[in-house]
């Protein structure tokens, strides 16, 4: 063994034993001080001097007069606020002020002097620098080791609330989340006006101390699942978390997996219908992607569209999502296993014409479609990452050359190229991101089983595909419900999309209430009696 | 881990080390679209093997500009067997020799008259590939291997041109039927009833009808056409049925969709022109006292297609009296039909098998002398019941 390996050994036990006690000290209350200089020059020397941190010092005019100070980040802390309702309240009110004594300066301050909602004592600096970097505003007055913060979040330049790039509808709402978890999670209460709507936030990431909070409804979502989310947020021990992603990869069920087992969303609309059917909104604060937890299979071929729209167009476009889940999976497989395996199964007329496109190419079928799938997979890659301005030049190269030069050149059949398109546009038909993902990549599994063994391969794929599926799980609740195990009650939202007067249950699997979503004799109809039409036609002849 | 790792490995190998297991490249496949089947002088058998050429039906996508090629290539072989010349084959063909495609069987009139074409059909029934859905057909007068030769104009594959020429002609005129691989066998193996197979003749010159210019012209120099049913017994060609006969036949075996059937009216030959749209008949057999007894019940529905006369089609009085000559009419053929095959004492309407049906204790008795006594000697009473549904688009014809 060459020394290097020897070496590196030790170092790796070294950095593990360092993980499992990451800033240890964080947690350990250390008090304020009473003396004003000293705090502000504690403030300075943990900031590091930054320039955004804001510390401007005043007198406050009380009787005797005692020296304090305002500190707030510029850019997240709203200045607006801090003018108008802090400075102001505190500098130019000496009629009120005059009445305070000394003892009691703080509390005097946010009972009576600061216009402000929010307003809360602190004595840690933990705290004092949560807040401070959360975008409240600290008030310290010299003499006194208490503080005050006051919630003064939400300054600085965000993005307002704008139609979502994903998930676009054609009827429905217009408004997606932002990468502000308030306005995040206002969107939502604005459409479930009810006090059970609960809210809990905690702060994860040890370094990036990001604002991460649940939300479900008391009373319907199953209070075991509420706690396994909770457990599950609270465990995580990581230094940063950046996008909800982060989070997702720490509580999944399992990791070995191409499915997503946890749904994620821009629109308020598709969380708050998920809250009401007993699931957890996660949000996480800087992204606009709120996860729900638990999620199931059949909730990646559901669109918005579907509850909107009338049941039974509805259901036609859930036959036709899971058709073509199944053509983006196997179309490339179908076309391998049937060219070199089983010619018998075409049609006379069909394999002569693509036994006559095949007459030149070079390649066995499988390579051939290797190489197509490969070089739409670049392609599409391009086309995601290229600045707008060059992405016309990837369409014009990707049609031009893989579409025609290719087949002209005999490189290619013209059959794999339409194989291809199909497949292509299939997985972009999917209505779900990461189940169209997972489809690609599986699609290469399946091509190389149909390179193999033929359909019989293809079945083979398909059987591990379902074993697989069934085997995956949610926050515990089996990835295939209702459908495996059948819950009877609740396939009427799944391949079918029943009228919303005929889905009268709630998930049973999410939901611990077992009262109904809508009411009795729910089922439209036109009136018994005919009078409408009979009494105008009498009077008209 | 070490475990899911040996796991993964094994999955790996045993999909990588399996190889491409039968794999077979489109490339590497020969597809026959015909077998022909002669009978050579030493009695042999000779094979003819009509093979796609793909690159040449599906049109010029591709390699456009070159050469047009003909649509099919032939290749001859010889050998004591079907499997042997099928075989040996392949000392003339660049790819392996693929089956699964192959539509259309031609036996040579004079192997069917020689030989039992049972042991022919055995071998095609026992391939995997070959498709006993495939369709038989009989060289009439001519050798198969020049009757697979010809090129066609309009399909392009010439197997394609003779299924789709028996099946049309069946669904329109009603003188020939599409027999399968398959339906064949069945009759030959069941004791009442022999099979029937439709022949083909060759019209033209058999060299030209080789040649690509030939489909050039408007009028194809050779063509290809269905003439007569052949009646098949104990596995060998008996004789033809022709035209009225022929159609008869087809008529009791209820595969008739549509045909056109002319009527004398005011002495004036074939005047007025009956278009069956519908029909249906059914056999059903009794036997009283060990005899044997067939009756045969069909129902035409149809409408007028033409006249030669003037005649009042308004009036229903005519329309019953036609109606009775057509019933006249159908029955005439059918039991001309009939007589035919009592005379080639060959049961090819499967009369023994409605016997069999109906009564399978009296059918064992009768089974032994069936074709020879019962069948020859057999009381067939044909009921015809034929009803004019429209006139066309006319009442009356517009000459008086």
């Amino acid at each position: 063994m060459p020394p290097f390996f020897k070496k590196k050994k030790p170092i790796k036990i070294k950095s593990k034993k360092q993980i499992e006690k990451p800033d240890e000290g964080a947690n350990v209350a250390r008090p304020i001080g009473d003396s004003l200089s000293h705090n502000l020059e504690l403030i300075k020397q943990k900031t590091g001097k930054s320039t955004d941190v804001i510390i401007s010092e005043f007198i406050l005019q009380t009787l005797p007069e005692h020296k304090a100070a305002v500190i707030f980040v510029e850019g997240i802390a709203d200045s607006k606020n801090i003018n108008d309702f802090l400075l102001e309240s505190m500098l130019n009110n000496q009629a009120v002020l005059e009445k305070a004594t000394q003892s009691d300066t703080i509390e005097f301050l946010s009972e009576k002097v600061l216009a402000i909602a929010g307003v809360k004592k602190i004595t840690d600096w933990n705290d004092l620098f949560l807040a401070l970097m959360a975008g409240d505003t600290i008030i310290l007055v010299d003499g006194s080791s208490t503080g005050l913060v006051a919630s003064t979040r939400g300054g600085g330049e965000q993005r307002s609330v704008e139609e979502p790039g994903s998930q676009v509808t054609v009827r429905g709402p217009r408004d997606g989340f932002t990468e502000s978890i308030r306005t995040n999670t206002a969107l939502v209460r604005r459409r479930i006006q009810n006090p059970d709507l609960w809210v809990e936030t905690m702060k994860i990431g040890t370094v990036t101390k990001t604002d991460v909070s649940i939300m479900y409804i008391k009373g319907i979502a199953k209070e075991e699942i509420v706690g396994e989310v909770r457990k599950r947020l609270k465990s995580i021990k990581i230094d940063s978390i950046l996008e909800s992603g982060y989070i997702e990869q720490l509580i999944e069920d399992q990791a070995l997996t191409t499915f997503p087992t946890l749904y994620h969303t821009e629109r308020p609309d598709i969380v708050a219908g998920n809250i009401l059917e007993g699931r957890i909104a996660i949000f996480v604060n800087g992204t606009p992607f709120v996860l729900i937890a638990p999620a199931i299979f059949i909730q990646f071929f559901q669109s918005v569209e579907d509850y909107y729209g009338r049941a039974d167009i509805g259901t036609a476009l859930r036959f036709l999502r899971i058709l073509i889940f199944f053509i983006s999976i196997i179309a490339p497989a179908t076309y391998i296993a049937g060219t070199t395996f089983h010619q018998e199964m075409i049609p006379t007329q069909l394999l002569i014409a693509i036994a006559a496109q095949r007459e030149t190419v070079p390649f066995p079928a499988y390579f051939e479609a290797l190489i197509m799938e490969i070089a739409f997979e670049i392609l599409r890659e391009a086309g995601v990452r290229m600045p707008r301005a060059v992405g016309s030049a990837i369409s014009i190269v990707g049609a031009l050359v893989i579409g025609q030069a290719a087949v002209q050149a005999g490189i290619v059949s013209p059959a794999m190229v339409i194989v291809v398109a199909i497949t292509a546009i299939a997985n972009f038909a999917t209505p779900s991101f990461p189940i169209a993902i997972s489809a690609r990549l599986i699609r290469f599994i399946f091509m190389i089983a149909a390179a193999t063994f033929g359909f019989y391969g293809i079945i083979l794929g398909i059987l591990i595909l379902v074993v697989h599926l069934c085997s995956l799980r949610s926050f515990g609740i089996p990835y295939l419900t209702p459908l495996a195990p059948v819950i009877p009650a609740n396939l009427g939202d799944t391949v079918v999309r029943l009228p919303l007067w005929a889905q009268k249950k709630r998930p049973e699997l999410t939901t611990q209430g077992h009262d109904l979503r809508v009411g009795e004799k729910q089922k439209p109809e036109p009136p018994k009696n005919r009078d409408m039409v009979n009494k105008k036609a009498k009077k008209g002849d | 881990m070490k475990r899911l790792l040996l796991v993964f490995i094994t999955f790996t190998f045993s999909l990588i080390l399996t190889g491409c297991w039968s794999q077979k490249e489109l490339t590497d496949l020969a597809i026959i679209s015909v077998l022909g089947i002669d009978l050579a002088e030493d009695g042999r058998l000779i094979g003819t093997l009509q093979i796609i050429n793909p690159g040449n039906v599906a049109g010029g996508m591709q390699g456009g500009g070159g050469t047009e090629g003909p649509p099919v290539t032939i290749y001859t072989s010889t050998g004591d067997s079907v499997t042997e010349l099928s075989r040996s084959a392949s000392r003339k063909i660049s790819r392996s020799l693929y089956y699964a495609h192959t539509n259309l069987l031609v036996i040579s009139e004079d192997l069917a008259k020689n030989q039992d074409i049972s042991t022919i059909l055995d071998a095609i029934e026992r391939d995997a590939e070959f498709r006993i859905t495939a369709d038989v057909v009989i060289a009439r007068g001519v050798k198969a291997s020049e009757l697979v030769k010809v090129l066609t104009p309009i399909d392009k594959i010439p197997a394609n041109k003779v299924i789709k020429t028996l099946k049309f002609s069946e669904q329109q005129w009603g003188e020939f039927m599409s027999t399968s691989v398959q339906d064949t066998i069945k009759d030959l193996a069941s004791p009442g009833k022999e099979p029937v197979i439709t022949g083909f003749n060759l019209y033209g010159d058999a060299e030209e009808g080789k040649k690509l210019e030939g489909t050039q012209a408007t009028e194809p120099v050779t063509s290809l056409g269905a003439t007569g049913l052949a009646t098949i017994k104990n596995g060998k060609l008996l004789g033809w049925l022709e035209g009225e006969k022929a159609r008869g036949t087809v008529w009791v075996l209820d595969k008739i969709k549509q045909t056109a059937i002319g009527i004398d009216y005011k002495g004036q030959k074939e005047s007025i022109i009956y278009q069956v749209i519908r029909q249906k008949t059914k056999v059903s057999g009794t036997v009283q006292k060990g005899k044997p007894k067939i009756t045969i019940n069909v129902a035409a529905e149809g409408d007028i297609g033409e006249t030669k006369v003037p005649i009042d089609l308004t009036d229903p009085n005519v329309l019953l009296s036609l109606e009775k000559k057509l019933d006249k009419e159908i029955k005439k053929e059918i039991t001309m039909a009939i007589n035919e095959a009592q005379k080639n004492k060959a049961d090819i309407f499967g009369f023994g098998q409605s016997i069999h049906r109906s009564y399978p204790k009296e059918w064992k008795k009768l089974q032994k002398e069936w074709d020879s006594v019962h069948f020859a000697d057999l009381e067939v009473e044909v009921n015809v019941e034929a009803y004019i549904r429209r006139t066309g688009l006319r009442n009356n014809p517009h000459f008086k």
